[in-house]
């Protein structure tokens, strides 16, 4: 190869890599541009839209969903999809009802418990995705199903409460942060999502683990040739993405304070849609946590402000669908021209 | 090989107990109770109640309901099975009474007795319907409202469905008796929660948000009171809320004072009438078309007497 | 002759690439017209106009004299041009007459498809093209080459005047090529103008008539095929001469044996394959396709499981049940498919070198130290000659050549001394190949024992010190390397079926 041609190659992929960076930097850019957008246009319709409790009110709303998807994003960057998240976090929070409630056992038990036995489950299903090769979308729905039935059947299909439990409506209901800050009462299970995202991120741009997730999603099989043993990484994914869903109970639990057998389905959608407004790639591979953070902000901002300006209650689900549809439509156009 | 043998076990499991079914039937009157659900406390307790009559009567019994109350499809399918194993008498709440049509129709031919239970079926092939008068019990609720917010003000409701009957009765209930005895009281929001207690939580702080001056909220059952109850107490705003059936949280909010009280009905009531009624029309015997199963309203100054103690649940 | 086809001053941008510049292209009918140059040069971007996939910024294309516009590669079939892609666009689960006729299907009332129609008229154009495929099987399961005359059968099917071909024996053996140019040569008799895309400088030879060459999205310049030495194109190619080193095979005698593969066995691929390779060795492995060889290769490295037969690497015995098992033992494999098998395309060159070494930059809970992951991607990249803007950079931006380093790299770090390449230059630039030989020997020189498989003799007689031929799943010679041994030795081993008799006579009488 000749000087010339050298230096047009690299100068073109320099460009082209340039512009991609720009449309990545972009495509977060409008995720967070809409957000903003959206709370802007909030404001100016309703004055009882940007107060201090509305936001935190918004805040609050988004932790379940928030947490939940933090989990989701994992397991969609190594190209999977776990649809027992939304009632592996109910059946996390029962378990957490048996170990205190019925069992008595002091408070950080019965969350160890309840994050143990998400993280259990999620082995388990990363046990069925990777080695016995079961496509995760049946495994997952699968799981979901047994841990819907698994919850009725443990609780005899009664709430379990918490009322023997001091402080177990702190954990997401009181506010550390206003303690300090009157004038900022963030809620703890804000905070709690705001760590586990932190956690999250951390792991996924700081460790083996987070690199392997990308990998796997990018390219399981040159991983796999690359003499990585893929199946015991991917089935870590699953059990990191379980422990959070363990968190997840926590939080909807301490809100509730009670573990409701009945809840849970559904919930791994509305999920699954926050990441992927957030920008990940159902395709596995590419998204970040930071922008699932958003897309699950966006998501609670829109119920929150189509509520508060009385849009009927019809509509809100169309113009939530509409915006998701819309989501991933930028996205790919995005990924056309660049 | 081996997906054939689990297919004939499964095949064989079926049929071991498809005749287990039929053996029971043979030996006692056999009576399906197709509900709108059974994961609530609500329909607990009217298992609960049919259970009783069941062990009076000496009657075999099931209870079975869809996951929730928008689950048409689901019911039809379970009242199609429970009417091909050719049952004594059959109790039916149905989600939406035009779908079951077909099928009533069918028990009719076949002269299987269908009785209805919690709410009506707009058909006369019941012969007998035990059920709670939703309508009114809503308007019993809308005028207790009325009573502790001074007759004016905003009010909300968070109710738990938009298109079955007990939310349908229990919306247009309170929004009608409002409408046609308050003119002061203006309702300014209707949401639907799904019965789901998160969400109704949420509902309920975004409408706190939205209307500052908001006096009063209903919710339309127990998912939603507690929600509303739940959502009232993060916000911190003073509200008089009125609530739906029971359940061992929304009696805590209403000793708390919390909620200011709740509307229940008389679940073990109704599946106690459903199935006593059910084995007189199995057995010819005449029965009266409408069993009323009465509701209370309880607040904390009654909820320990005995006459209300005795319809709630936990 | 009549021209077919005429491009003129074809202008086309994407974003941060001027892709054509001004190209010029004619095809006259009953030629082939051969379009050449290094990847990136634009030959698939201009035949992607010419049959409607992209539109052009500006210049004119006039299909016999008029001037036509194609805004989809419907409207380019409607005017008779066809196209057969590099990668094979056939739907595997329906029949072979079923794929020929997507689109267009032969209707009976009330929307029904006429299947009886639909197969006659495949099993007529196949009889015209002398090829015997059975119109009503599925596609599924038929090879490569068969696919692609499936595939030539679709296009003609359209009565395509113009058929584009990229790269179309890439995948064929010797026997299937002839059969394809015999295709070729019957339907130049019959008037149909082909544009040939290929790097098979010997197959340009002994089809084309004309050849066009592109460098840079730039028209180089035509010539007649018969008439032009191949160095020439070449350097028209590359814009210099290149320069031909022989192989130097050096003295192995007292090197130390790297790895030993004893009685391998899987069915009818892989039959009794024994042999061993020394450091600073480099083995070529010739034979035609489906000889066995890229089998051989993924069960000594546990990408698929063996029957029998063990694998000794210095000496001591390996238990390689998977790849993993491989790369502990020290032995590296380099996917003949690299996109599919070896990077992780949106990953950036610093992941995808540590891809197998990402634990030895973690500390004891798992987080990863980037920088002196970056700082040994550096290294690489300067030792290799990788050409890339930097470390940061998403390998799927870089060329062949570049991409093929970085797998290269992988293996490196993770302290391989074993490395099995296959087929190391496909899909690589003419000027590329012969640094990655040069690479190959530098390896070798270093004390890495290294397989090479190749179905391109040239190749193998280029970087190999010694040679394995197989035929059929089964070993049938070795051969030495260097100046001395010539093609028709080698395709004399890869056709010799005569141990495969004794094999079977064997497996008969046991």
């Amino acid at each position: 190869m000749n000087a010339t041609t050298d230096k047009t190659a690299s100068t073109a992929s320099q460009l082209s890599s340039g512009a991609r960076l720009a449309g990545g930097a972009q495509q977060k850019l409008l995720a967070f541009a809409s957000l903003i957008a959206l709370v802007i246009g909030f404001s100016l319709a309703s004055p009882n839209f940007f107060q201090v409790s509305n936001i935190m009110a918004i805040l609050q709303a988004t932790s379940v969903n928030g947490v939940l998807a933090v989990a989701a994003t994992a397991v969609i960057l190594t190209g999977g999809i776990d649809l027992s998240i939304g009632t592996l976090m109910t059946f996390c929070a029962v378990v957490a009802g048996v170990v205190l409630t019925w069992g008595g056992l002091p408070l950080p038990l019965g969350l160890l418990a309840a994050i143990g036995a998400g993280a259990l489950v999620g082995l388990a299903s990363g046990t069925f995705v990777a080695r016995m090769k079961i496509p995760p979308f049946i495994a997952t729905l699968g799981m979901m199903l047994v841990l819907k039935g698994l919850s009725l059947i443990i609780t005899g299909a009664k709430p379990i409460y918490f009322n023997d439990t001091p402080g177990y409506t702190e954990i997401s209901q009181g506010s550390l942060i206003g303690l300090v800050i009157p004038a900022l009462p963030v809620p703890n299970g804000v905070l709690v999502l705001f760590l586990v995202a932190l956690a999250m991120a951390f792991v996924l741009s700081r460790t083996v683990l987070g690199r392997y997730t990308y990998a796997l999603g990018s390219n399981e099989e040159a991983v796999r040739l690359s003499g990585v043993n893929t199946n015991a990484w991917k089935m870590a994914v699953y059990a990191l993405a379980g422990g959070i869903c363990g968190i997840a109970g926590i939080l909807i639990s301490s809100r509730l304070n009670s573990a409701q057998p009945a809840l849970g389905l559904g919930y791994e959608l509305d999920a699954i849609a926050a990441v992927v407004i957030g920008g990940t790639s159902l395709a596995g591979g590419r998204g970040t946590v930071l922008g699932t953070l958003i897309g699950a902000l966006i998501m609670s901002v829109l119920t929150n402000g189509l509520r508060i300006l009385s849009v009927a209650p019809e509509w809100q689900t169309v113009v939530t669908g509409a915006i998701i549809i819309l989501a991933v439509y930028a996205d790919q156009l995005r990924r056309q021209r660049g | 090989m081996i997906t054939r043998r689990m297919i004939l076990g499964t095949l064989s499991a079926a049929a071991l107990l498809a005749s287990t079914g039929f053996s029971l039937a043979q030996d006692k009157m056999y009576i399906p109770l197709v509900s709108k659900g059974f994961q609530h406390q609500f329909w607990q307790a009217v298992k609960a109640g049919a259970d009783k009559a069941a062990a009076e009567f000496g009657v075999e019994v099931t209870f079975e309901g869809p996951d929730n109350e928008t689950m048409v499809d689901r019911q039809i399918d379970m009242l199609s099975a429970a009417l091909a194993k050719k049952p004594a008498a059959i109790g039916f709440a149905a989600l939406d009474s035009q779908a079951a049509i077909p099928l009533l129709k069918q028990a009719e031919a076949a002269k299987i007795p269908v009785i209805a239970f919690d709410s009506g079926v707009d058909s006369d092939i019941p012969a007998a319907t035990a059920a709670t008068d939703n309508k009114a019990a809503a308007a019993l609720a809308a005028e207790k409202m009325a009573a502790l917010i001074g007759d004016e003000g905003e009010v909300a409701l968070v109710v738990h469905d938009q298109t079955s009957r007990t939310g349908v009765d229990r919306r247009d209930g309170f929004v009608e008796w409002i409408a046609a005895n308050k003119p002061k009281i203006q309702i300014v929001a209707i949401e639907y929660g799904g019965g789901d207690h998160l969400k109704s939580t949420e509902i309920t702080k975004t409408l706190l948000q939205a209307h500052p001056n908001l006096k009063g909220i209903f919710g339309s059952n127990e998912g939603s009171a507690i929600g509303v109850a739940n959502g009232a107490r993060e916000s911190g705003k003073k509200v008089v809320i009125i609530g739906y059936d029971s359940g061992a949280a929304q009696k805590q909010a209403i000793r708390d004072g919390l909620m200011a009280g709740a509307i229940t009905q008389n679940p073990v009531g109704i599946g106690y009438e459903t199935v006593k009624a059910a084995v007189m029309a199995a057995k010819g015997e005449p029965i009266v078309p409408t069993i009323d199963t009465g509701f209370y309203f309880y607040d904390k100054s009654n909820i320990d007497s005995p006459e209300i103690a005795a319809v709630l649940y936990d | 002759m009549r021209d077919l086809v005429n491009m003129e001053r074809i202008e086309k941008r994407f974003p941060g690439v001027h892709a054509l510049k001004g190209v010029g292209f004619d095809l006259r009918a009953g030629e082939v017209h051969a379009l050449m140059g290094e990847n990136g040069a634009g030959k698939s971007t201009l035949m992607k106009i010419l049959s409607g996939v992209y539109q052009p910024d500006s210049g004119r294309i006039l299909v016999e004299g008029r001037e036509v516009m194609f805004g989809s590669p419907r409207a380019a079939q409607d005017h008779g041009i066809g196209i057969i892609h590099q990668e094979l666009a056939l739907m595997k689960d329906l029949t072979v007459a079923q794929n020929i006729f997507i689109g267009r299907e032969p209707r009976l009332s009330f929307g029904r498809i006429d299947e009886a129609r639909q197969n006659r008229e495949a099993r007529e154009l196949f009889a015209a093209l002398n090829i015997d495929i059975d119109p009503r099987r599925p596609v599924d399961g038929l090879s490569i080459a068969r696919q692609q005359m499936v595939e030539i059968a679709k296009a003609l099917s359209a009565r395509s005047k113009v058929l584009i071909m990229d790269e179309p024996t890439a995948a064929l053996t010797d026997g299937e090529i002839g059969e394809l140019f015999a295709m070729i040569e019957k339907l130049k008799s019959e008037g149909v103008g082909i544009v040939y895309i290929s790097h098979k400088m010997d197959e340009i030879k002994r089809i084309s008539d004309r050849v066009t060459v592109m460098r840079d999205g730039e028209y180089v310049g035509t010539v007649e095929a018969q008439d032009t030495p191949i160095s020439r194109i070449i350097e028209m190619m590359v814009g210099r001469a290149l320069s031909d080193e022989a192989v130097v095979v050096p003295d192995l005698t007292r090197a130390e044996t790297a790895l030993e593969v004893i009685d391998l066995n899987r069915g009818r691929e892989i039959r009794t394959v024994s042999f061993s390779l020394r450091k600073g060795e480099i083995l070529g492995f010739a034979g035609l396709m489906g000889a066995g060889r890229t089998e051989v290769a993924r069960a000594i490295f546990g990408a698929d499981p063996r029957e029998s037969g063990d694998i000794l690497v210095r000496g001591h015995k390996a238990d390689i049940r998977s790849p993993a098992d491989a790369v502990k033992a020290g032995i590296g494999y380099l996917s003949e498919d690299r996109k599919h098998f070896g990077l992780a395309l949106g990953m950036n060159v610093a992941d995808n070198i540590a891809l197998a070494s990402l634990p030895a930059f973690a500390n004891g809970v798992g987080r990863l130290d980037d920088g002196r992951m970056h700082r040994v991607a550096r290294d690489f990249i300067a030792r290799l000659g990788i050409r890339t803007p930097s470390e940061h950079q998403e390998v799927r931006l870089l060329s062949g050549g570049n991409q093929q380093k970085v797998v290269i790299a992988k293996w490196l770090l993770r302290d391989c001394d074993i490395l099995i390449f296959d087929e190391p230059t496909r899909g690589i630039d003419i000027g590329a190949k012969s640094e990655i030989y040069r690479l190959l020997a530098d390896l070798a020189a270093d004390g890495k024992a290294i397989i090479v498989i190749s179905s391109e003799l040239p190749e193998v007689l280029r970087v190999s010190h010694r040679i394995a031929v197989m035929c059929e799943g089964q070993l049938t010679g070795f051969l030495p390397g260097g100046a001395d041994t010539t093609q028709e030795q080698i395709m004399q081993l890869a056709t010799d079926r005569s141990g495969l008799r004794q094999a079977t006579r064997q497996e008969e009488t046991a």
